[in-house]
């Protein structure tokens, strides 16, 4: 894949890909990243989520350049960066603001990059129609950025990043500032933008969970500065390795029990929760006698029974909420209270019913209990 | 919203503009009247003449505004020069240096403009630098008094850029010099405009300074106007009041329709 | 070298940015046509005629009675001008803000070009009104048959804070304006349907949030009197001499160097204090967003 717009031979294969090396970034003694290692691999989206405060913005401007770490080393594809600035890092960058330069057209601003590299003046003009086309905003080179609405604006900001053909694409929240319409349009545009460009590593920060699963091929998660997690996104979602993923990545009904054996060559773990015994997938590093948690998802739990091996829970209703699409019933299950997500019923459960939950033991995973 | 009946909002305004009148309008127009009389010994003017404004637009009078042009203008695009540049720099540094010497620029507009006045002109009558009976030592001081300013309206419109402008910029590949010829400096253009405005019409009304240093050759029109009413001759300095305040204003309205392509948030 | 960042923030701790030192040039300039020249105002001070080390032009200058005048009157014009200029902008931000009429924004701006404009214009206008020829005198005396001019009081202080008020209230009303357009009407909306009157309002809203800006508009006019030379110098009442007044005089007229950097010592001293207040009530109100450079 040609580089910039610069005369500069193809890359190696694999020579894209970002390495985060024991990196440290701290501020007068505090420490805004500690010790992240993490890989991006040449071609994926990985998406860094976590609440505020984690550290996922700071990983980005490393990458970028923007903040300069204290300890360790940054690699995008072969080469390392840590040193670089900004400008010689051949990225392209998307922030939430979308940052359109205001005091230039359309077109000046797609083809900024190009002519800060000084690109014959050809290469711009075709390299400029191309990105607007793949973004689907052709007709507005001549426009002045604050003609164009929101969703707008994000294009013409990807189509800018775009234009220079990095090697890595970092996007900052930069969905969070559009109407929550706009932002589904988007998300899927985005999916087919990283369909059609499959040598560009995507660098993908958010809060939204909903976001990155969607769009991520890997998630990375973090909290406090620190890596929690990471791993493919269908993977982590199904079998999180500690209870913050769990909580954070979906919605989770967390129930304590106790591991007591092993069944099905290994395969399944008998727990029990209260009095109740129920079935779960094993997690190797689980013994029986162990206290764990038992994550199940509000939207696995039913209120009929399905199948042969299905777990049973007794509990007692404690509200419903109408949300037009779904009801969420809370339940409460010797002390611990449950979600369960049921579409909608032409006879709700009351306050105070009985009820009982089903689930298969495929849909309940088991986490070793975290200092939290 | 606040006075709810009318009449009581009638006083206000009718305060307000009693007011506002008497301090504002009241002066001006008399300065206007002046410049046309003729004689005056009554409580009007006698007669009217444009006989001033003639005298004023040629001879000395004419030099003088001559003089401060230049002078304002010299004096504005170096202030410009020094404050921005200031101003960029000082972005740069940590809060610390950035605080002391952000105050070390400031204080220019704290001392007196006739201590500067004087302190120019003990220094440059005396090696190493002699600049003393220059067109140069008028510009230097009128420089000096208003460099603090410039540098006050581009700091501010500095610190209003938002910086993902310029991280961006970064991003797609601009060096430091491209970035701040393409993005920063159009950003901060109104900013700029406004600073060269206000040191401008700062220099042209600049007295206290300029009365300490200023060359028999080259006199401004402030001292051109004190002159003229310290000998008596009040009607053509009320005239060449009113050309300079008509000088200062078009090049302000000119200066302020400067088209700068940058949307106010 | 690395730039470690664009606009210069989030270096983290340990990395030192090269391009800090582009400062040295502007820092250059400013020493050489500022510091320079202050360092030796502040050197003849403490010089005699012959160049030595002494204190006694100091210490005449000190003793002399017409520096004692000149400090008093200074000072006391000083204050009465920004006392008026913070009573006569209260009232005219007030009513702009508070008792809209339309044209209040055009009002507005031409009190910012009121700005521009130099000081000495006030005073020139002021001899035409209220000078002994002037029209002031000239009706009262045809109206009244009397011999003499009655209004004197334009040579003397008090035409001078009467002039300084007309042309340093812009700088209260700014601040003002802007701290009174972030008061939301809705406060007051809501005050007023819980029974407060005007009074009320204006002592316990109004009065608390322009508190600062009077504070920040007061101290920056008290420092603008304190330097005023140009309304001083035009009005040339004889008992009326201020410390620029005084330098100019020693400096131009009589030539006389050494006290003339005494006086501007001491004038140096006292605006570089109230700027350091101005600039602490300035971070009380919030610099930016005061309105003010």
């Amino acid at each position: 894949m040609a580089n910039g717009g610069a005369d500069k031979a193809a890359p190696p294969a694999g020579s894209s890909g970002i390495g985060f090396e024991s990196v440290t970034v701290a501020y007068r003694g505090n420490a805004v990243l500690r010790d992240l290692t993490l890989t991006v691999e040449p071609g994926e989206i990985l998406a860094i989520i976590g609440p505020s405060g984690s550290g996922k913005t700071t990983a980005l401007r490393a990458v970028a350049g923007f903040v300069r770490p204290t300890q360790g080393r940054i690699r995008i594809g072969q080469r390392d960066v840590t040193d670089l600035p900004p400008h010689a890092r051949d990225l392209g960058m998307v922030v939430q603001n979308y940052a359109l330069f205001p005091h230039m057209r359309i077109e000046e601003n797609v083809a900024f990059g190009l002519r800060a590299r000084r690109a014959p003046e050809e290469t711009v003009r075709e390299r400029v129609k191309e990105c607007l086309r793949m973004v689907g905003m052709g007709d507005f080179m001549g426009r002045y950025p604050r003609e164009l609405s929101g969703g707008q604006q994000q294009r013409i900001a990807i189509a800018r990043a775009l234009a220079i053909r990095p090697i890595v694409l970092l996007l900052d929240e930069p969905l969070s500032a559009l109407d929550a319409q706009i932002r589904r349009n988007m998300l899927e545009e985005l999916g087919q933008l990283h369909r059609a460009l499959p040598e560009l590593t995507v660098l993908y920060v958010t809060h939204d969970q909903t976001e990155a699963l969607t769009l991520a091929d890997r998630i990375a998660i973090m909290r406090d500065g620190r890596l929690v997690a990471h791993g493919p996104s269908r993977a982590l979602y199904r079998n999180p390795p500690n209870r913050f993923t769990a909580e954070f990545l979906g919605r989770a009904n967390l129930l304590p029990v106790r591991m007591e054996s092993l069944e099905g060559g290994g395969r399944h773990a008998r727990v029990r929760f209260g009095d109740s015994p129920l079935l779960a997938e094993a997690q190797a590093q689980l013994r029986p006698g162990a206290s764990c948690l038992l994550c199940i998802r509000p939207h696995d739990l039913t209120l009929e029974p399905r199948g042969m091996n299905g777990n049973v829970i007794h509990a007692r209703v404690v509200s419903t909420l109408w949300q037009g699409d779904q009801l969420s019933i809370a339940v409460d299950a010797e002390g611990t209270t449950l979600r369960l997500a049921s579409h909608p019923l032409a006879e709700p459960p009351r306050v105070g019913d009985s009820l009982h939950l089903h689930f298969g033991p495929e849909a309940a995973t088991l986490i070793a209990e975290d200092d939290r | 919203m606040l006075v709810w009946s009318r009449t009581s909002r009638w006083a206000a305004w009718g305060t307000a503009g009693l007011l506002l009148g008497l301090v504002y309008a009241l002066p001006l127009g008399i300065i206007a009247l002046a410049s046309l009389a003729g004689q005056w010994n009554g409580m009007l003017p006698s007669h009217m003449t444009l006989r001033h404004y003639a005298d004023a637009l040629t001879g000395d009078s004419g030099d003088q505004l001559k003089v401060s042009l230049l002078t304002g203008l010299m004096a504005s695009l170096l202030a410009l020069l020094c404050g921005s540049w200031a101003a960029l720099a000082l972005r740069a540094m940590g809060p610390l240096p950035r605080r002391f010497l952000s105050v070390v620029f400031f204080l220019p507009s704290a001392v007196p403009s006739v201590s500067v006045g004087l302190g120019l002109l003990v220094a440059f009558s005396q090696p190493p630098v002699l600049l003393n009976g220059t067109i140069a030592i008028v510009v230097l001081a009128h420089f000096i008094l208003i460099s603090a300013f410039t540098y006050g309206n581009v700091s501010a419109g500095l610190a209003r850029l938002s910086p993902d402008y310029e991280d961006i910029a970064a991003s797609l590949g601009a060096r430091p010099a491209y970035l701040l010829r393409r993005v920063t400096l159009p950003l901060v253009a109104p900013y700029l405009i406004a600073a060269f405005s206000l040191s401008f019409a700062m220099s042209m009304g600049e007295l206290g300074a300029t009365v300490m240093v200023y060359p028999p050759g080259w006199v401004t029109l402030p001292v051109g106007i004190f002159a003229l009413s310290d000998r008596g001759e009040v009607f053509a300095g009320a005239a060449l009041t009113m050309m300079l305040v008509a000088v200062t204003l078009g090049v302000l309205l000119g200066l302020s329709r400067i088209p700068t392509k940058v949307t106010t948030r | 070298m690395t730039a470690s960042s664009t606009s210069g923030k989030s270096s983290a701790a340990g990395s030192f940015d090269l391009r800090a030192f582009w400062i040295a040039a502007p820092l250059l300039v400013l020493a050489g046509c500022f510091f320079y020249p202050l360092s030796l105002i502040v050197g003849q001070a403490f010089k005699n005629d012959a160049g030595a080390f002494s204190l006694a032009t100091m210490a005449a200058v000190f003793g002399s009675t017409m520096f004692h005048e000149a400090i008093l009157h200074t000072i006391g014009i000083a204050l009465g001008a920004s006392a008026g200029c913070l009573a006569l902008g209260f009232v005219l931000a007030f009513v702009v803000s508070f008792v809209p009429f339309p044209g209040a924004g055009l009002l507005v701006r031409l009190i910012d070009t009121v700005i521009a404009l130099p000081t000495f214009l006030v005073a020139l206008a002021f001899t035409f009104l209220y000078g002994s020829a002037g029209i002031l005198n000239m009706s009262l005396m045809a109206a009244f048959k009397l011999p003499l001019p009655p209004v004197d009081f334009l040579y003397s202080a008090w035409g001078v804070i009467l002039a300084e008020v007309t042309v340093y209230t812009p700088f209260v009303m700014r601040p003002l304006l802007a701290a009174f357009s972030l008061i939301e009407t809705a406060q007051i909306e809501v005050a007023a349907s819980l029974g407060a009157g005007f009074w009320r309002i204006l002592r316990q809203i109004i009065l608390p949030a322009a508190l600062p800006a009077l504070l920040a508009g007061g101290s920056l006019c008290l420092l603008l009197t304190v330097n005023e030379f140009g309304i001083v110098l035009f009005i040339g009442a004889k008992g009326v001499i201020t410390l620029p007044l005084m330098i100019y005089d020693k400096a131009i007229q009589e030539f006389d160097y050494g006290t003339a950097c005494v006086i501007a010592l001491v004038n140096i001293l006292i605006s570089v204090g109230l700027y350091f207040l101005y600039r602490f009530a300035l971070g009380r109100v919030g610099g930016n967003r005061a309105g003010l450079v």
